[in-house]
């Protein structure tokens, strides 16, 4: 009866080690030859708690002791129900072609944004659509980013975080005139 | 004297498995608080602390059980909103729990 306990209580802790997700062929077979690897472990199955700007992370409570962590893609990028996006700012209106310069009547339309929007602080991120270079879509991004985080410091709100990722973070296809000109952006996300 | 080393063990005993709850041990499934305060781990209420480099993180205080997992914005980078100064928590993130926090 003991020796059958013992033999259940082992089954229950060696877990057979999945094959990762993502990986090449090469590393499949390689794998392949080890396959069943065993693994002394036990089962923490998380759930899923969403914070308040809409971001998912894994938690688990082990009855005394509480975990909890980002839930991130294999890329590092947090998985998030909403986007948290208070102001996306179509460059066209703003800029001239190749321009990081924003026009007086671009600069009230920022200037009442910011001070409406009641948030402790921004974050302000240019991005391109894919025409010209990526470095020159790169450079273009953070200089647009620089000059509206420049009338959100006028209008005297914190800015927290000013970049720019060029053309590396569409949010709609480049190959069409409507996604480029949706691509080319400016994104304000609010703290409060 | 053995009495009172009795009464004192099971006192003792009693409170150290009240802090679980009372209830069987947790399996697999860490997805809820159980016993006394019991609900499902998404009703968690977070609040912000703020780190020595002053970025932000959502920190839940739920009775028993501490949570802290980083303010990340949509890119994945941290979000140092300056909501408090450094080493500062603020917000309501004591209010989901029903178990009162004695520390």
């Amino acid at each position: 009866m003991i020796g059958f306990r013992a033999l259940g209580r082992i089954s229950e802790i060696f877990l057979t080690a999945f094959l990762a997700f993502g990986m090449t062929l090469a590393a499949e077979r390689a794998m392949a030859q080890s396959e069943q690897r065993t693994v002394v472990g036990e089962r923490y199955i998380p759930t899923i708690w969403i914070d308040p700007d809409g971001c998912e992370h894994w938690v688990m409570d082990d009855g005394a002791e509480g975990y909890m962590s980002p839930h991130l893609r294999r890329d590092g990028t947090p998985v998030c129900r909403k986007l948290n996006l208070c102001g996306v700012v179509n460059t066209d209106q703003l800029f001239a072609t190749d321009s990081a310069r924003v026009g007086s009547a671009g600069k009230q339309r920022l200037r009442a944004f910011f001070q409406s929007a009641n948030a402790v602080s921004f974050s302000i991120i240019g991005h391109t659509d894919n025409v010209a270079s990526d470095e020159y879509n790169m450079r273009l991004s953070q200089r647009r980013a620089e000059a509206v985080a420049q009338i959100a410091q006028d209008s005297g709100v914190r800015v927290s975080s000013m970049r720019g990722y060029g053309e590396r973070n569409p949010t709609a296809s480049n190959a069409t005139p409507e996604g480029r000109a949706q691509n080319r952006r400016v994104e304000i996300m609010c703290w409060r | 004297m053995k009495v009172f080393k009795f009464i004192l063990t099971l006192t003792v005993v009693s409170l150290l498995t009240a802090c679980v709850g009372g209830h069987p041990p947790v399996g697999a499934d860490k997805s809820a608080d159980r016993g006394t305060d019991g609900k499902h781990l998404n009703q968690l209420q977070a609040g912000i602390w703020v780190d020595p480099n002053g970025c932000d993180h959502w920190i839940i205080d739920d009775g028993v059980e501490g949570y802290l997992s980083p303010r990340l914005d949509r890119y994945g980078k941290p979000v140092c909103s300056g909501i408090a100064p450094p080493t500062v928590a603020t917000g309501n993130f004591k209010r989901g729990s029903k178990v009162p926090d004695l520390l």
